[in-house]
């Protein structure tokens, strides 16, 4: 079973992504959830939905399911392509997203602070990485020069 | 200059210690070149044709004496004994071991220094005026926002992994001379309409392939929204910039595909939409920034003519190689690094100590490099003057040429670099050669000649009042000339006259474009550049190509 890093502790996945099988939640392409908006009235009660963005997904079309989603996977294609980063700030800042927010694909211990910063909270690494290593690093800047959402990290801010 | 507190400290050794363990795993295989390739340019290392090139970050071009004796210890150390300052105002090394490269990024966080985000797509190190804080032209002094913008953009959690690289000038001056206009934004301070100072915003310059002159997109911002409006720049370009294509990924394209008003509005709307959570600049912030910058303890002397009864060596230095200062008794000296017979930009350990002695007695121990590849003692008491000259003769750094036409600009060039075409180097000596004898020099004028050795346009040859660009042809090297080129406050591209010429004939190509320009200027008054614009290029071009037909 998948394990991921998520608030510092490695954890079993309880979700399934798009086109995999087997146990687990399943976890909606973000066309597949806005198809599902279309029928149905806005849902109210607990969070309990999942959405996997693509790193040209726009954030907009998510306002509606914000309240109702318990998870938001960001993909990353490669190596260096920022605009999760976006993604995640935005999603954090400006929708008010308090769910679950995982960076997910090339992802390597290199990236997990700025993503930290960012507000991620969960990181499903490269397979090849360490998350031991991933979760050390999340202590390797005990300062920074921006304000930022900072999930898991608080470095220190000039007064 | 700005001095690091304990905060900055902290950060840059943090930083250092986070590369060298990515040096160690790199070196161990734990990481794949491809994987170990962003974190290494973010930390300025590039891999050249011979060896690594490490790029020193020398924010907007400032350095202590104490800075520049660093640099020539790892000149020394690490290197083969001398550096290059570039275009960009920093300093690179050709010759560093990858293995040794976080010592050296060690030695220079022990002076307040780095070599982060010099390289990579990502913010990169800030540029201004080489003359702020010292000319009379000056709105307002702009290195306190440089350094704003230096530490807003280290490490910026959202802004770190963009589509290809971003650099951002600051000028407070209305003569520019940051070549504000080729880079993806240009800031200039200018008072507003209700006499507030604040800054007037370009977006979407940059040369390479695709040379474009920066767009106005905000005609005046305020102050406390500096941060705010390049976040939402930035935050445009990073979500919206192309990454399929590295060719296609520099926010000029992004803001040619949009349409200026387009990508303006864009722009913004996220400005607008962000104003919540964006960061505002607090006036304690910047006065905090502003007093690192405060004028040094200059005496109250009175301006004389340092000139009067001087021999003519001095004379001919003094008129071309100093400028006036706004302070009198005061004089700005530039140190040119152009001397024949040496790289365009080049500087040696010996040279480097021996000019931070000079500055600490003589310029408040402080030196400045230029984006046009010299260095600059900024405050210099006239009196002086004639003792600086002799020693500046003696280390080969007062060639009295500065804004002639041998104060080339000019990239490492195949020399050093896995991506030039050209050995821009040795076309620089040719020129050298050619135009030796400096009375014709200064009769010419003012000329900048801007040398890039490949398309990728380090030396900004596009707006070089005359450009050389390196082209391969089957395997030899080429060279096409542009004219009427200029970065200055009315920017322009240079206009291609023909076919490239072989390598041999660059000097003598010259040679005749500027037989044209005596020949058609009204007066000695009349630039260079004022002829090209007044009677465009054909002249130039009829005269160039006659001859390379009469001579075939």
């Amino acid at each position: 079973m998948r394990q991921i890093l998520r608030q510092r502790e490695l954890t079993a996945d309880r979700w399934r992504y798009p086109g995999e099988q087997g146990a687990g939640q399943q976890v909606r392409t973000l066309a597949e959830l806005l198809a599902m908006t279309a029928g149905t009235a806005q849902a109210t009660g607990a969070p309990d939905t999942g959405v996997l963005l693509g790193p040209a997904d726009e954030l907009e079309p998510l306002a509606p399911w914000i309240a109702r989603l318990a998870l938001v996977v960001v993909h990353f294609e490669k190596n260096g392509d920022g605009r999760g980063f976006s993604q995640g700030q935005l999603l954090r800042q400006r929708y008010g997203y308090r769910g679950e927010l995982r960076a997910q694909g090339a992802v390597k211990r290199d990236q997990v602070f700025l993503l930290a910063r960012c507000g991620f909270d969960a990181f499903d690494l490269d397979p090849a990485e360490d998350p031991q290593a991933a979760l050390a690093q999340l202590g390797r800047f005990s300062v920074a020069y921006q304000p930022a959402v900072d999930l898991l990290v608080r470095p220190r801010q000039r007064a | 200059m700005y001095q690091y507190d304990a905060f900055d400290r902290t950060f840059v050794a943090e930083r250092v210690a986070e590369f060298r363990e990515q040096t160690r795993r790199f070196l161990a295989g734990e990481l794949s070149e491809d994987e170990f390739r962003p974190l290494r340019l973010r930390n300025g290392l590039y891999i050249q044709t011979h060896a690594p090139m490490l790029r020193v970050a020398i924010p907007y071009g400032l350095l202590s004496t104490r800075q520049l004796r660093m640099l020539a210890h790892i000149a020394r150390r690490y290197d083969r004994g001398y550096g290059h300052f570039s275009t960009r105002q920093n300093i690179q090394y050709n010759w560093p071991k990858l293995a040794e490269v976080p010592d050296i990024l060690a030695e220079l966080a022990s002076v307040e220094m780095h070599a982060i985000q010099t390289s990579g797509n990502c913010i990169r190190n800030v540029t201004s005026d080489h003359l702020a804080g010292v000319c009379a032209d000056e709105l307002e002094d702009p290195r306190p926002w440089c350094e704003l913008i230096r530490q807003w953009s280290t490490l910026h959690p959202e802004f770190y992994y963009l589509p290809r690289k971003f650099k951002i000038a600051v000028t407070g001056s209305p003569n520019d001379r940051a070549a504000s206009a080729i880079h993806d934004v240009g800031l200039h301070l200018v008072r507003g309409p209700d006499g507030s100072v604040g800054f007037e915003v370009l977006a979407g310059g940059g040369l390479g392939r695709m040379p474009i002159l920066g767009k106005r997109i905000r005609e005046f911002l305020p102050k406390p929204e500096l941060l705010a409006y390049l976040e939402a720049i930035l935050r445009v370009y990073n979500r919206y910039g192309r990454r399929d294509n590295i060719h296609r990924a520099r926010i000029k394209v992004l803001v040619k595909a949009l349409g200026v008003a387009e990508f303006t509005r864009q722009v913004e709307a996220e400005y607008a939409a962000a104003r919540a959570t964006a960061p505002q600049v607090s006036a304690a912030a910047i006065e905090r920034l502003r007093a690192c910058f405060t004028p040094p303890a200059y005496q109250a002397l009175a301006d004389r003519d340092p000139s009067a009864g001087a021999d003519a060596a001095f004379t001919a230095w003094y008129r071309h190689n100093t400028r006036a200062h706004r302070i009198s008794g005061y004089r700005v000296v530039f140190v040119s690094l152009k001397k024949h017979g040496e790289a365009p930009g080049d500087m040696s350990a010996a040279q480097m100590d021996a000019l931070a002695d000079l500055a600490d007695w003589h310029s408040f121990g402080e030196v400045r490099v230029t984006h046009d590849q010299n260095l600059l003692l900024a405050d210099v008491p006239q009196q002086a003057l004639a003792d600086l000259h002799g020693a500046l003769a003696g280390l080969g750094l007062a060639t009295p040429n500065i804004g002639t036409l041998t104060d080339m600009i000019c990239c490492p060039g195949l020399d050093f670099c896995s991506l030039a075409n050209a050995g821009s180097i040795g076309i620089a000596k040719q020129i050298h050669e050619q135009f030796d004898d400096f009375d014709y020099l200064y009769d010419l004028g003012e000329i900048q000649v801007k040398m890039s050795g490949c398309m990728n346009a380090c030396g900004h040859h596009h707006v070089g009042h005359i450009g050389i660009l390196g082209v391969d042809k089957h395997g030899e090297e080429w060279y096409q000339i542009t004219l009427g080129g200029s970065a200055g406050t009315e920017a322009v591209l240079g206009e291609v006259i023909g076919p490239s010429v072989p390598r041999r004939e660059v000097a003598a190509t010259l040679a005749r474009i500027l037989e044209v320009y005596v020949a058609q200027r009204e007066s000695d008054a009349e630039s260079f550049l004022r002829v090209v614009r007044r009677i465009g290029v054909a002249p130039f071009k009829e005269r160039v190509y006659a001859a390379d037909t009469a001579a075939a």
